[in-house]
């Protein structure tokens, strides 16, 4: 997903709310609601006679209940097993012979299906979609097939990666109890003792059109996409969603975790602090953007300067801000240094270097990173996939459309205080890990 | 060091043949009784939105002083542009043999600073603007690609004919680059997937420079020195091996005064050194390596033919049926689908100028592994053995007509797809064509492709994890 190039946010949803943006924004989108609470969000885009549908329901894992590690996961396979009307895994038959490119994701706070098709497919996409938001069923050898497959996936990606199962134990290490912390596939057990009543349980609790939202990014007009969203997903019936309950992070947190792994050949160092989002603290939202581009953002940033071009301690340095999320936000910071340079003595460059970056922090400073955010902006307006997952994302995390379409003017109003402020606030109370991960031993 | 563009797509045809499934008429009203197949006719017959003819029309544009000649397509939906241009026979099976790895640190030190630009003015530059450029070199081919908004699009090429023609190469950045190059060499291996597609190209290409490692030898990393990396760059751009796409909101005009002004100052000719094409046995020789990993990993390759090959289409689509087609396709059905051994098997076709190959993959934890490995032969015998159906045929097409403009997505992929148009000569009116040339096939066509390509036994194939 191309979430870097986002930001936003607003914390209020007015629900039901009928709130046509002009279209002058970044996307110029326009949303509406069906009666049974689901938002639309349309992003037109002619240059094609192409569509970007997507239905993201605003629960992931982080619902989960504790054991039950990697159901939202399965449950998203298992939605292409098979409707009522729609039986087996017809509907991956339908999605290629009429040419679309289908595929699903799952997230801590969200799951995603979507197709890419011409404008001609878009209400057979929608008719499919709609039909398994309602219609599920789950046969007891499809399921068994699909939590092996889903196994065999965990598998290929966190456990034959050793750079994921790093960010696996350094997840777990600073979000501890929050559900954050608990990894999107479950654990080995976790999967294994899965059931299909599991995973009815879960549909039935949380695939329901008010907790949807609809994404329409393509050759089409808003009229059109009314009508449409009507016919295929108006006529589904609401349901009481549970709230779920994610803990609260107290402030001061600290720990340093050193991993051994026997796969790994060159030192890596990771700091991840859990940061504000657009659904927590979010006044610091738009500085920290800020600051994580000016700190590690590309070869013109502080500490790629300092650390990799001036220091030679490093090779890269990357810093990453994620703001979009239904609780905490993160932001990190990547080192890689240079051969024979050890861990204690990069860090202590790095918070040398960082110290200095913020000394040296100044309008101008805040005034250059802003433009060179704000120059690509136009790009979004290109793909309407890359529409469709920025507005996905973050309509999904809460933020409201109108906050979506401006974030330039939001960018461009912060001051170089906000971003020293919230820099040393990250820095002092948010819960923070430093991970270092090394070789098992020196080769060579 | 991140790749960039290889696409595995073809490049191809644009304008939509309304094809495919508006076939069945007369059902009834009551649901119930229809079957699937049925109600997504119906959805479809009574869809208020319909295809739209889509026509890009490409035109071949030649530099008024250079005479470079390049495709040029405009679009004025958004006020951005984007140049897509390969150096042919510039990539790294051709560097020098004691060169290997000079192809990717010329990709990354061209954006370290350029005529009177020290690297970090250069990058603060582009990035103000928000101009990228950006250079990789694959096993044949030296590529480039430029995204600019039209606001900056002087500068843009002002920036880019630097880079070509005055790169700076300064110590300090061939240091830097240097040892970035030889970390990312050294955890190379880090992931089993990784080793075993090292070690496959090895097994596979034997002593033919595709065998190389892509990110060149630590030795020869070491020794190259900025003489060396001066005369790569004179050798290898040069106006004959050359080719352009110019795509987004840009003139005629604009565009072919854009060709003199970035590539007009380049020599005419270069030297590239000559790389033969690959003899592979296929003798279904297995390459085994142990590892202690939490999935085993496999790779087989399979002959296959060049884009310009009479088979290659037939070809296409019968790697479509086999293995191509996301989840529908027999060794997924077979595999992933009905067993659930596997989170993926998938193949594919790789153009490599000098060993065109089918590749198929997969991996699982250990049990998993072995059966799945007895189905993916026992299924391709077949396949060999007994083709596809008429059926199969149609829906095959049915996916590769419908689904082929999803690919002009982006003003970026378009200039891609320009530029390797040409690369492969594939002709200007490609895109009005490929449609027809899918529909063309025949089942015979296709069938005998399968006997001659897609057999079991001839197979170069290599395996990683606990056996």
């Amino acid at each position: 997903m191309k979430l870097s190039k986002v930001f936003i946010y607003l914390l209020f949803l007015s629900v039901f709310a009928v709130s046509d943006v002009a279209a002058e924004g970044l996307f110029g989108a326009h949303e509406f609601y069906l009666k049974n609470g689901m938002r639309v969000i349309v992003a037109p885009n002619h240059r094609i006679p192409i569509i970007k549908h997507m239905v993201w329901y605003k629960t992931g894992s982080a619902s989960e209940n504790v054991g039950k590690g990697g159901i939202a996961h399965l449950l998203e396979h298992l939605m292409f097993r098979g409707t009522k009307k729609v039986t087996g895994n017809k509907i991956n038959r339908y999605f290629e012979e009429n040419g679309m490119e289908s595929n699903a994701f799952t997230g801590h706070d969200m799951t995603a299906y979507h197709q890419l098709a011409d404008i001609s497919k878009l209400e057979l996409a929608m008719f499919l979609e709609a039909d398994r938001m309602q219609n599920l069923q789950i046969k007891e050898d499809d399921f068994l097939r699909e939590r092996e497959i889903v196994f065999e996936e965990r598998k290929q990606r966190i456990d034959n990666n050793p750079i994921a199962r790093f960010a696996e134990v350094l997840n777990r290490t600073l979000w501890q109890e929050h559900p954050y912390g608990r990894p999107v596939t479950g654990t080995d057990k976790e999967i294994i003792s899965l059931t299909k009543e599991d995973a009815e349980t879960f549909y039935n609790n949380f695939y329901a059109p008010n907790n949807a939202i609809l994404i329409l990014a393509g050759d089409i007009d808003v009229e059109t996409a009314k009508i449409l969203a009507n016919k295929y997903y108006g006529n589904i019936e609401r349901k009481e969603v549970p709230q779920i309950y994610q803990s609260e992070l107290k402030s001061g947190f600290k720990a340093n975790i050193n991993i051994k792994d026997n796969e790994i050949e060159t030192l890596r160092l990771v700091k991840v602090y859990v940061a504000p989002s657009f659904s927590k603290n979010n006044k610091d939202v738009y500085p920290l953007q800020i600051l994580a581009k000016y700190m590690g953002g590309g070869k013109t940033s502080k500490l790629y300067k300092k650390l990799v071009v001036r220091d030679k301690k490093a090779l890269s340095v990357a810093v990453n801000y994620n703001p979009i999320a239904q609780s905490y936000g993160s932001f990190q910071i990547s080192l890689i240094p240079v051969d024979g340079i050890d861990g204690e003595e990069l860090i202590s460059a790095f918070e040398k270097a960082w110290q200095e970056a913020l000394n040296e922090l100044n309008t101008d400073e805040v005034e250059n990173v802003k433009q060179k955010m704000l120059a690509g902006l136009v790009y979004l307006k290109d793909n309407p996939e890359d529409a469709a997952y920025v507005i996905g994302a973050m309509a999904t995390a809460g933020v409201s459309l109108e906050e979506i379409e401006s974030q330039e003017q939001k960018l461009k109003q912060i001051r170089k205080q906000q971003v020293a402020e919230a820099a040393k606030r990250l820095i002092n109370d948010a819960p923070q890990v430093w991970g270092i991960l090394y070789p098992a031993e020196v080769k060579k | 060091m991140s790749r960039y563009y290889r696409s595995r797509r073809q490049s191809g045809k644009i304008k939509i043949l309304i094809l495919s499934l508006l076939l069945v008429v007369g059902v009834g009203l009551g649901i119930k009784y229809y079957k699937p197949g049925d109600i997504v006719r119906k959805v479809s017959d009574e869809s208020i939105v319909k295809s739209k003819p889509l026509n890009l029309p490409i035109k071949e544009i030649e530099a008024p002083k250079s005479k470079i000649k390049a495709y040029w397509f405009n679009d004025n939906t958004n006020p951005i542009i984007s140049i897509s241009f390969i150096f042919k026979n510039a990539g790294y099976a051709g560097e020098d043999l004691k060169k290997q790895g000079i192809s990717k640190l010329v990709a990354a030190l061209l954006v370290e600073g350029a005529g009177d630009f020290t690297a970090d003015e250069l990058k603060e530059e582009l990035e103000m603007r928000a101009i990228t450029i950006a250079f990789n070199s694959g096993k044949d081919d030296f590529e480039g690609e430029l995204l600019t908004t039209k606001d900056n699009l002087d500068k843009a090429v002002y920036f880019l004919r630097l880079m070509l023609t005055e790169p700076k190469f300064e110590i300090d950045g061939v240091k830097r680059v240097k040892l970035q190059m030889l970390e990312a060499l050294k955890r190379q291996k880090e992931q089993p997937a990784n080793e075993l597609r090292l070690i496959f190209a090895q097994e596979l290409y034997g002593n033919h420079p595709y065998a190389r490692n892509p990110l060149g030898k630590k030795e020869d990393i070491e020794n190259i020195s900025v003489g060396d990396l001066k005369s790569f760059v004179n050798n290898s751009f040069s106006k004959s091996n050359l080719v352009i796409g110019i795509a987004g909101d840009i003139s005629e005009s604009e565009a072919r005064t854009l060709i003199d002004d970035v590539f007009g100052r380049l020599p005419d000719t270069g030297k590239i050194n000559f790389v033969r094409k690959a003899d592979i046995k296929f003798d279904g020789r297995l390459r085994r390596v142990e590892r202690d990993s939490s999935q085993n990993i496999w790779l087989a390759a399979l002959p296959s033919v060049d884009r310009k090959h009479a088979d290659f289409y037939p070809l296409f689509v019968a790697n479509y049926v086999w293995g191509g087609a996301g989840l529908t396709s027999k060794l997924s059905q077979n595999i992933r689908e009905n067993e659930g051994l596997t989170y993926g098997i998938y193949s594919y076709q790789l153009l490599d100028d000098k060993a065109p190959l089918l590749m198929v993959s997969f991996s699982a934890t250990k049990d998993n592994f072995d059966k799945a490995k007895k189905i993916w032969e026992s299924e391709t015998r077949k396949f060999n053995k007994n083709g596809i159906s008429d059926k199969e045929l149609q829906k095959a097409k049915d996916y590769l007509i419908s689904s082929y403009n999803l690919r002009f997505a982006s003003i970026v992929n378009i200039a891609k797809i320009l530029s390797s148009m040409q690369k492969y000569n594939l002709g200007l009116d490609f895109l009005q064509k490929r449609n027809e040339y899918i529909s063309n096939i025949s089942i015979k066509e296709v069938n005998n492709v399968i006997k001659k390509y897609i057999n079991p036994q001839n197979t170069v194939e290599a395996e990683i994890g606990k056996f």
